[in-house]
């Protein structure tokens, strides 16, 4: 780790920015004067950092406001966070450095009331129309409650137009025609071709970012349990590492290997949705049907193993709340053996379906250009050929001492996408057994003060890598940050519709499986 | 090329997958009646989700899977609220889904029933307070039945749809 740190702050020199120190074992923070700053950011773009994630707190330090600029690059297990003190009220985009700084200088508006100089893009992101317009809920001067809605300002949200000759726009949403959740897109097409598509998200806006702050860490830890239910174990999992790591709490070996067990049949049964998905997506559901079977098994698994088909409420700050009997793992392995089996056979009905394959070839895929600029992130990147894994790349819990395999592709397409995440399921059986295996006796939680301090955690979701900071402050949460995969890998969808045909959008969607309530939040 | 060929005239891959819940089957042949009675067939519902976690989706979704397969009961999940008896509403109604949800529930012809399904669409669960959401269901539209859990299972759902047509049965 030592050396680690001591390669980076070599690989930055050169850069003007004043490095402090690392902290919690991989965060490296550096200070960055304003007068340079852009000259900064313009040499890490050139050294091949990405910007996976930027953020406001206000009263961080003496300054009213903090930005956080995190940044990543392989090879590097320690993430890079640029501090920024702003003086003002405004401060200089960096979107055009970083495309994927768009919808953060745009959250941060929202949020905070802070203007971003060169960004060309002034609408709101997750407050629509009928917030009042001078609304900054992430301010600590507004006490969270019910606010009046502005019946006066009701301006339209102006979206980006193409015009010409027989280009028509198709507006769906936010009400969808399946099952799903809401979000609008506005297709501009001539005849069936999709020309230019543009999303806009945020309906789901429930303000859990503020919900937080006030609230108890043990209470927080349900609020991460909402973010996203099919992500459950992994964000209750990264706030509760985040808060360990600031108290220098480690879970023990047990708790930590369970959870291994919860994040891997986490990833399991949101592929096989995504498998299945795709199949109905494209009118074939004699293939979806075997994975919507095995994915009711995983559910029925988690249940038994933590009492919630979606594994709520089994994780605490320091391990698990409730520990696993031994007849429940002995039945998980068991039943493990059967799945891989069902699952092959399952794999091959697609497979050996010419039909199905045609659609999923070639549809929908993301050029490799766009994975660092906008931050590409889980098996969306993996399957443009990307060796991106959280688990690999920053190894968290047990993952360090566990030998797996990351699954790529290299066309970027539907194909790919099913084809990463099949590997992927049968990548993360072999995870579980050598884990349940080697499971070890003895408690499951480790008690000790929670300390104040803030941390960064990342871990890898079944849609990627997703980031959350914690503040504690005088024992209460004092800012709760999350970025979830989601949250970067819906900017790729508007990419990658591009040319493709007005049907095979669900499809596209589908094989990208984006969480809308894990992007509003 | 041999694959394809033998897809065709092997035996299908579901085929070989057996169920065996035989309370959910009697609880749906019995909901089937209801439905039959109350409806005159068919029970349409349209999902609408204001700002669950997504969790109650998997759930209803996967009451349409082969585990479940509620379109044996009489019951579908239709693509607009005017082909719709009912609507089904899941999560606190957020200021952002508060329109959408009143013009989806305008479009749904009478007489309509509104079913809230979770937590937060019973009550706001734990976003109750927040700025950004309303609260419950109820606090937009009328609802005529709110079915608890996060999420409910497919199996307590079917149960709350049985007790809200046995209800309507015995208000007729």
């Amino acid at each position: 780790m030592q050396n680690q740190e001591k390669e980076l702050r070599e690989f930055l020199k050169g850069v003007p920015i004043r490095l402090i120190g690392c902290e919690n074992g991989n965060e490296l923070y550096a200070n960055a004067d304003e007068a340079s700053f852009p000259t900064s950011m313009k040499l890490l773009n050139g050294k091949g950092f990405t910007l996976i994630s930027m953020f406001c707190e206000e009263k961080f330090n003496s300054s009213r406001f903090t930005l956080f600029y995190v940044f990543e690059r392989e090879l590097f297990d320690d993430v890079l966070v640029v501090v920024r003190n702003l003086k003002s009220k405004k401060a200089a985009s960096v979107m055009q450095i970083f495309p994927s700084a768009s919808w953060y200088e745009r959250e941060i508006m929202d949020g905070f009331g802070i203007e971003f100089e060169g960004n060309p893009d002034k609408r709101r992101l997750f407050l629509h129309e009928h917030f009042p317009r001078d609304f900054h809920p992430l301010l600590k001067s507004f006490r969270n409650s019910h606010i009046k809605s502005n019946n006066g300002n009701k301006a339209e949200y102006m979206f980006k137009e193409i015009s010409g000759e027989g280009v028509y726009q198709i507006p769906v949403g936010p009400v969808h025609a399946g099952i799903i959740e809401p979000g609008h897109f506005r297709f501009s097409v001539i005849g069936e071709t999709i020309y230019n598509l543009e999303i806009r998200m945020f309906y789901k806006h429930r303000g859990i970012e503020k919900l937080a702050e006030g609230k108890t860490p043990e209470y927080c830890v349900r609020i991460a349990e909402s973010i996203s239910g099919d992500e459950t174990a992994a964000n209750a999992a990264a706030f509760c590492m985040a808060v360990e790591k600031i108290s220098s709490r480690t879970p023990p070996m047990r708790a930590l290997q369970l959870r291994t067990i919860f994040l891997e049949m986490e990833r399991i049964y949101s592929h096989l949705g995504d498998l299945a998905g795709m199949a109905v997506d494209v009118a074939f559901p004699v293939g979806a049907s075997p994975f919507f079977i095995l994915r009711e098994k995983i559910l029925r698994e988690n249940e038994q193993l933590t009492g919630s088909r979606f594994m709520k409420g089994i994780m605490a700050i320091g391990g698990l709340r409730k520990d696993v009997s031994e007849k429940a793992i002995k039945n998980l392995r068991k039943f493990l053996d059967a799945f891989e089996h069902e699952f092959e056979k399952a794999l091959d009905v697609v497979y050996s379906s010419p039909s199905a394959i045609d659609r999923l070839e070639t549809t929908g895929a993301i050029k490799n250009e766009i994975v660092r600029p906008l931050n590409i992130t889980g098996p969306a990147a993996r399957a443009c050929g990307f060796q991106k894994d959280t688990r690999k790349n920053h190894p968290y819990g047990t993952y360090s001492g566990l030998k797996f395999n990351i699954h790529t592709s290299e066309n970027g397409d539907v194909m790919s996408r099913f084809n990463v995440k099949a590997g992927e399921i049968m990548e993360s059986v072999r995870i579980i057994r050598n884990t349940a295996q080697n499971l070890q006796k003895g408690p499951i939680l480790s008690k000790a003060r929670i300390r104040d301090g803030h941390c960064l955690s990342l871990v890898e979701s079944p849609r990627g890598q997703s980031l959350h900071w914690a503040h504690i402050k005088h024992g209460l949460v004092y800012r709760y940050k999350i970025r979830t995969a989601s949250f970067c890998n819906w900017q790729s969808i508007e990419h990658a519709v591009m040319g493709n045909i007005v049907p095979d959008f669900p499809l596209i969607n589908k094989s990208l499986n984006l969480s809308y309530a894990g992007t509003d939040l | 090329m041999i694959k394809p060929i033998q897809n065709i005239f092997t035996k299908k891959a579901p085929e070989g997958f057996h169920f065996d819940d035989k309370e959910f089957a009697e609880l749906g042949m019995k909901l089937k009646k209801n439905v039959s009675s109350v409806f005159g067939r068919s029970l349409a519902i349209r999902e609408v989700d204001t700002g669950s976690d997504n969790s109650t989706e998997i759930e209803m979704v996967n009451l349409t899977t082969p585990h479940y397969d509620i379109e044996r009961f009489g019951i579908t999940f239709v693509a607009s609220p005017r082909h719709a008896d009912a609507l089904a509403v899941t999560g606190a109604v957020t200021r952002n889904m508060e329109l959408a949800l009143k013009k989806t529930y305008e479009a749904t012809p009478n007489p309509k029933i509104v079913i809230a399904v979770g937590d937060d669409a019973c009550n706001g669960g734990i976003f109750r307070n927040s700025y950004a959401v309303c609260g419950g269901v109820d606090k937009v539209i009328p609802v005529d039945l709110k079915i608890p859990g996060n999420p409910p299972s497919p199996k307590e759902i079917l149960k709350a749809l049985l007790a809200l047509m046995e209800k309507i049965k015995k208000r007729s």
